[in-house]
């Protein structure tokens, strides 16, 4: 027998490249859509890391006259509090932006843990994480969140960004769990898979090295789904008024601004920067996500046609 | 044919996960630190001044855990309570019992979802459709746009501008309620009219909301099956193109129906959000004033309801869903 087809197990030993890293992100920005979300998103966490060192005035303070339109002085006006808009909304960037992706990196964790075992798992196993799922999936995430933040109120605690996180994570890992598991079914059945397991290589190892990265691109792409979840559920908990609202974020700012009912009394400049600025994070998440999901994907992609017009080969060129 | 043991295994889903949620709605009080049942105990304490019932207190003990019984005699005691439909009394909206506010609550809500999600289904998918059959031309782009930045925009400033522009600017449409008062409540024309013009503005905002992921969740389904064998197959037969567009469609349906069932779970969310804002008289609105008084039996009697209105939308459109799809249908025999 050869030795060296077992000294060459590599299946079992994968080195590490800094390229398998490297390589995906380049494939992100070749698509138009992902290139565009990564862009703003960039923006926005620059946007975010700057507002913690350079407000224009301390965001906390009460220290202008009240609703103060736009102004030189005032970017976005003042609000009725006589707090600077803008500083405000400089400095709750980096709060939103973080509880957005730890919601992301924690719930995409867990759901690629909990979804890909239970693909890859026994037929009993599967179909009692599946039930688990399924009941984190059908109970809507706002009634627990109420649940949970009066339970908090109840002994005068409100909920800051920790708890928060948490309870986000609780209620929107269910979705990428069950994307994962129903790839990863479909993905057990192939040879690769098979080939593996007879060579020896353990389940664990199969489950975490090989599956993870075949269905790497849906791993990215339910990352950004699960951070937009995490951002717009900051602003439902704001917004149910069980949050620290003595903290600054996008959220509180909205909380405020509607509690003091900022769209009735035409301070308009105070409800609509941070509702845009929400937006357009959510939308550089959408954009990264169907990008992503283009790239797992290829029948999606847009492809031109150019040479075919020529009489030349069918011959495709990514645009 | 009949589904039989499908619509058994489903039944038995739905069982399972019902008893869960009332197992969670019994313990999450008992597990918060700082016992938040002491709050509820001293707060109908003080509404109900001397006058409150000791037996009703003895009740509430029993209920939210003061008392020192064992566990499972609290338990049971709360199983017992719920079959026979008695979820406490209110505090913020005193001597009404839970059940009562949510009867007529509920109603108003049930209406908002089921009109909502089944208009939103049928126009986000045909837009979907029209996207991907029509994909990367101007008027896709424009639809594409249009979903992401719908699906992007928080769902509760919409509903605040909404309101703004149309019911007090405007006053086109009512600022809040789900009836005008001169109307008599039952099944006559003028309440109905009336009933679909309050729900006007709540439902045109959820529609726009949720209408997104139908839009972009289509679009993509449709895109790898427009180029599949077998539409080309059908374009060789010489099918008409719209006969094949609908061969496409329904194939790329399926998927969207699946998450349907998923889908309801979401939209009550984003409903309970919108009706507090419109003072639209579902559960929603006394959710906010729930929260506001830490009205705990209100909460948990909220809570669980509207669970079980969800989990029966999902059985039934899990069954329905077993007529709809063949293969379904053979996996469940």
């Amino acid at each position: 027998m050869n030795h060296n087809l077992f000294k060459n197990r590599s299946i079992n030993k994968i080195p590490f490249k800094f390229n398998k890293i490297i390589k995906p992100l380049k494939i992100l920005l070749t698509n138009n859509k992902a290139k565009a979300g990564f862009i703003i998103l960039t923006g926005m966490i620059i946007f975010g890391i700057l507002g913690q060192f350079f407000t224009p005035y301390n965001p906390n303070k009460y220290e202008f006259a009240g609703s103060m339109p736009p102004s030189y002085a005032h970017i976005l006006g003042t609000t009725v509090y006589g707090q600077d808009v803008f500083s405000q909304l400089f400095y709750g960037a980096a709060p939103t932006l973080l509880v957005g992706f730890s919601v992301g990196i924690i719930g995409t964790f867990i759901s690629i843990f909990v979804g890909i075992s239970a693909g890859f798992a026994s037929e009993r196993l599967n179909s009692i994480v599946t039930g688990i799922i399924n009941i984190f999936l059908i109970i809507p995430g706002v009634l627990l969140i109420m649940l949970f933040g009066s339970y908090f109120l109840g002994i005068h605690e409100s909920l800051g960004y920790l708890p928060t996180i948490l309870i986000l994570v609780i209620t929107g890992w269910a979705f990428g769990a069950r994307t994962f598991r129903s790839i990863t079914l479909s993905i057990a059945k192939r040879d690769f898979i098979l080939s593996s397991m007879l060579i020896g290589e353990s389940r664990l190892s199969i489950m975490f090295r090989q599956i993870i990265r075949a269905i790497f691109p849906v791993i990215i792409s339910n990352f950004f789904f699960t951070a937009m979840y995490g951002t717009m559920g900051l602003t439902f908990v704001e917004y149910l008024g069980v949050g620290n609202l003595l903290q600054i974020n996008w959220g509180t700012m909205l909380y405020w601004a509607i509690n003091n009912e900022a769209y009735l009394t035409g301070l308009w400049w105070w409800i609509l920067p941070p509702s845009f600025m929400i937006s357009i994070l959510m939308f550089s998440f959408i954009l990264l996500n169907f990008g992503m999901d283009e790239i797992g994907n290829p029948s999606l992609r847009r492809f031109n046609r150019k040479k075919n017009k020529k009489g030349d080969i069918n011959e495709f060129t990514e645009n | 044919m009949i589904p039989y043991k499908y619509i058994f295994k489903k039944s038995i889903a739905f069982l399972v996960v019902l008893y869960a949620a009332i197992t969670l709605n019994f313990l999450l009080p008992r597990l918060i630190p700082g016992d938040p049942a002491e709050v509820v105990y001293l707060a109908i304490i003080k509404e109900g001044g001397g006058s409150v019932n000791p037996v009703y207190i003895h009740q509430l003990e029993a209920e939210y855990g003061i008392s020192n019984a064992p566990m499972y005699t609290q338990y049971l005691q709360y199983l017992e309570d719920l079959l026979h439909g008695n979820l406490g009394i209110s505090i913020a909206f005193f001597p009404e019992p839970v059940s009562s506010i949510l009867s007529e609550a509920l109603p108003w809500t049930l209406y908002l979802v089921i009109t909502s999600i089944v208009i939103s289904f049928f126009i986000g998918n045909r837009l979907g459709r029209y996207a991907g059959i029509n994909r990367n031309t101007f008027r896709d782009l424009l639809i594409d746009l249009f979903s992401m930045f719908m699906a992007s925009f928080p769902a509760f400033v919409l509903a605040f501008i909404m309101l703004d522009i149309f019911s007090v600017d405007s006053g086109i449409f009512p600022i809040g309620g789900a009836y005008s008062s001169s109307v008599n409540i039952g099944f006559n024309m003028p309440f109905i009219v009336s009933a679909i013009y309050h729900s006007f503005l709540p439902i045109l905002t959820i529609i726009l909301t949720s209408i997104g992921g139908w839009v972009l969740g289509m679009r993509n389904n449709i895109i790898p099956n427009v180029n599949s064998d077998f539409i080309s197959f059908s374009e060789n037969l010489g099918l008409q193109k719209e006969q094949i567009n609908r061969i496409a469609y329904r194939n790329a349906i399926l998927p969207n129906l699946t998450g349907f069932s998923m889908s309801i779970g979401l939209s009550v969310s984003g409903v309970i959000i919108e009706e507090s804002i419109f003072s639209y008289p579902g559960v929603g609105l006394y959710m906010i004033t729930a929260i506001d008084s830490l009205d705990y039996p209100l909460l948990q009697g909220i809570f669980l309801m509207v669970i079980i209105a969800v989990l029966v939308g999902n059985l039934v459109v899990d069954i329905l869903y077993g007529f709809f799809d063949p293969r379904i249908r053979q996996e469940g025999e």
